[in-house]
């Protein structure tokens, strides 16, 4: 699948990390969307329903568990990705969606190359299911 | 006539004799009394010695059980008079002056434990006011060991009045228990307040480590958005990218992306120590487990500041086949840390002269998992190698250590992984702490 043919959803409130992910993920031809916060971001899901999203965990209003798991009832196409900075393990919720502990990055990424050989690598799988 | 006069002289001689048997019959009965009273004075003056007797030793009992009593009390209990000289001790006082009682009477209580001269100066004021005085945190070097008192001075009253009662206790154990909840709490604070830094950090050192990341990309040929922009620009891609090389920029955006790993690494350790017990037991390497701990310990500001972690050489030696231990990371690493905190503390001792050296081995021993951490510093004998393990044992300066560390490790080791610990050493030779781990954990 060409990069372009990806689109990337990042949802965080600290603007800083929309850019540095973003402008990395555009270099790679990725198609990326910004929101600051879950709300916003299911607003974006409704519309464009993205084939990977990666949400932070504190957010405003609701948290990224909470996002996840109403934009995945919207899009339950697109594959679902935390970046946080606390050590993580998946809900039952969010198992019950197929999120496993390799679905959470912790911040910070140190090579983002790593990251967007994640993202194809289930932007593939996520076709294949 | 003769009859009548007869019988006259017997009638009366009869009432004579019974006037006089009368008369016998009640002075026999006074006499009697008599000796009754006799007989009784007799025997109360009999008993009364006796009661004298059971009072003298109930007085005796009693004067021995208060000085029991008094021997018994784990305070110096010292009576002196208006001028401070000693006329009563217990057994306490004389443990603890080394002087004995006997010795001790009549003499200045101050020349006796001059120590605590300012605060006997008191006595002349508590005495003259009738008020007692109280001091306390008394400090006073036994030796090695820094120890706390308490000293109050009481007046007496009654027959004993113009004399005061001294009471010194050594508060030493409650002065270190009430540090170590202050120490714990500090422990706790720093631990939320790491885990809670931490997620601040993260942040701003994603975006340095990323924009330097990105900086890399947007200067490189194989981005079709670079070679446009640089065309839209009219500069050379390649023209561009040979002077950044030569003023050593690319080296710089290198730097950053490697002091930013560096200090995301020392976060994500903290966050790694800070987290909470209730993650739970993992199947851990041993060998990725004790370079966490190393990292750890080279990043400790006090390890970095007063021993010098950096100089230590570590020598690893690692089982390769050695399988997966089931064990609580976080507790684990206290116990690894302690004793590697423990051994770069023995070896920054002034007169180590050879080059300070940790050993880090693990291995298999009768189906256990064994870690072994060896130091070359000044070790230690046998009397202090058996105390180790013991709550509030410490040969650190007051101050420095809790002299909990290591029994904290033996419970963790011992009870919650049902593995064991212990330490050989020598003096001179260094000291190695042998830690085993069943691989599997009992519940």
């Amino acid at each position: 699948m060409h990069n372009e043919h990806i689109s990337v959803l990042l949802v965080d409130d600290d603007r800083m990390i929309r850019d540095c992910v973003g402008a990395y993920l555009e270099d790679e031809g990725f198609r990326v969307h910004g929101a600051d916060s879950g709300e916003e971001g299911l607003a974006i899901i409704a519309a464009i329903c993205p084939t990977v999203c990666i949400s932070d965990m504190r957010l405003p209003g609701i948290n990224g568990e909470e996002f996840i798991i109403q934009a995945h009832s919207i899009c339950p196409a697109a594959c679902y990705l935390l970046h946080t900075g606390m050590p993580y393990i998946p809900s039952d919720e969010l198992h019950a969606i197929g999120m496993t502990a390799d679905d959470v990055l912790l911040k910070p990424v140190h090579d983002l190359s790593k990251l967007v050989n994640k993202i194809k690598h289930i932007a593939v799988a996520g076709r294949e299911l | 006539m003769l009859q009548i006069s007869l019988i006259a002289i017997l009638l009366a001689l009869l009432l004579t004799t019974l006037v006089l048997r009368a008369r016998v019959r009640k002075r026999a009965a006074e006499l009697e009394r008599e000796i009754e009273i006799h007989k009784r004075t007799e025997d109360s003056l009999l008993q009364s010695e006796e009661e004298t007797r059971v009072l003298l030793a109930v007085n005796e009992h009693l004067k021995k059980s208060l000085s029991d009593i008094l021997d018994t009390l784990p305070s110096v209990i010292v009576r002196v008079d208006q001028d401070g000289r000693v006329d009563l001790v217990n057994l306490r006082f004389e443990q603890f002056s080394g002087i004995s009682a006997a010795k001790a009477y009549g003499m200045l209580l101050e020349s006796l434990i001059p120590h605590f001269s300012a605060q006997l100066q008191q006595i002349a004021e508590v005495i003259d006011r009738q008020i007692p005085a109280s001091n306390t945190m008394i400090q006073y070097r036994n030796g090695k060991e820094l120890n706390y008192y308490s000293l109050q001075i009481y007046p007496l009253n009654g027959e004993a009045s113009g004399k005061a009662v001294i009471r010194i206790d050594d508060i030493t154990e409650h002065v270190r228990v009430e540090e170590i909840m202050v120490q714990t709490e500090k422990m706790m604070m720093v631990g939320g307040l790491a885990a809670g830094m931490a997620h601040e950090i993260n942040n701003p050192l994603g975006a340095i480590l990323q924009h330097a990341q990105n900086i890399e990309r947007r200067v490189s040929t194989g981005i079709p958005a670079n070679l446009k922009a640089a065309e839209e620009v009219g500069v050379s891609l390649e023209l561009v990218r040979a002077y950044l090389q030569k003023r050593g920029i690319f080296d710089f955006i290198g730097h950053i992306r490697t002091a930013g790993v560096r200090a995301s690494d020392i976060i994500s350790n903290m966050l790694q120590f800070s987290r909470c017990r209730e993650i739970g037991v993992e199947y851990v390497d041993l060998a990725a487990l004790l370079d966490r701990v190393l990292e750890l310990a080279g990043t400790d500001y006090d390890m970095k500041k007063k021993y010098d972690f950096r100089r230590i050489e570590l020598q690893r030696d690692y089982a390769a086949d050695l399988p997966t231990v089931q064990l609580t990371v976080a507790e684990l690493e206290q116990v690894l840390l302690n004793i590697i905190k423990n051994a770069a503390q023995a070896m920054a001792v002034p007169a180590q002269c050879r080059p300070p050296r940790i050993s880090l081995r693990t291995g298999l021993s009768e189906g256990m998992a064994l870690i072994e951490i060896e130091d070359n510093g000044p070790g230690m004998d046998e009397a202090t190698r058996l105390r180790v393990f013991e709550p509030f044992f410490s040969t650190k300066e007051v101050g420095v250590g809790t002299g909990l560390g290591l029994s904290v490790a033996y419970s963790i080791v011992t009870k919650e992984h049902h593995g064991s610990i212990e330490v050989r050493s020598r003096p001179g030779e260094g000291s190695c702490f042998a830690i085993k781990l069943p691989l599997r954990r009992r519940s």
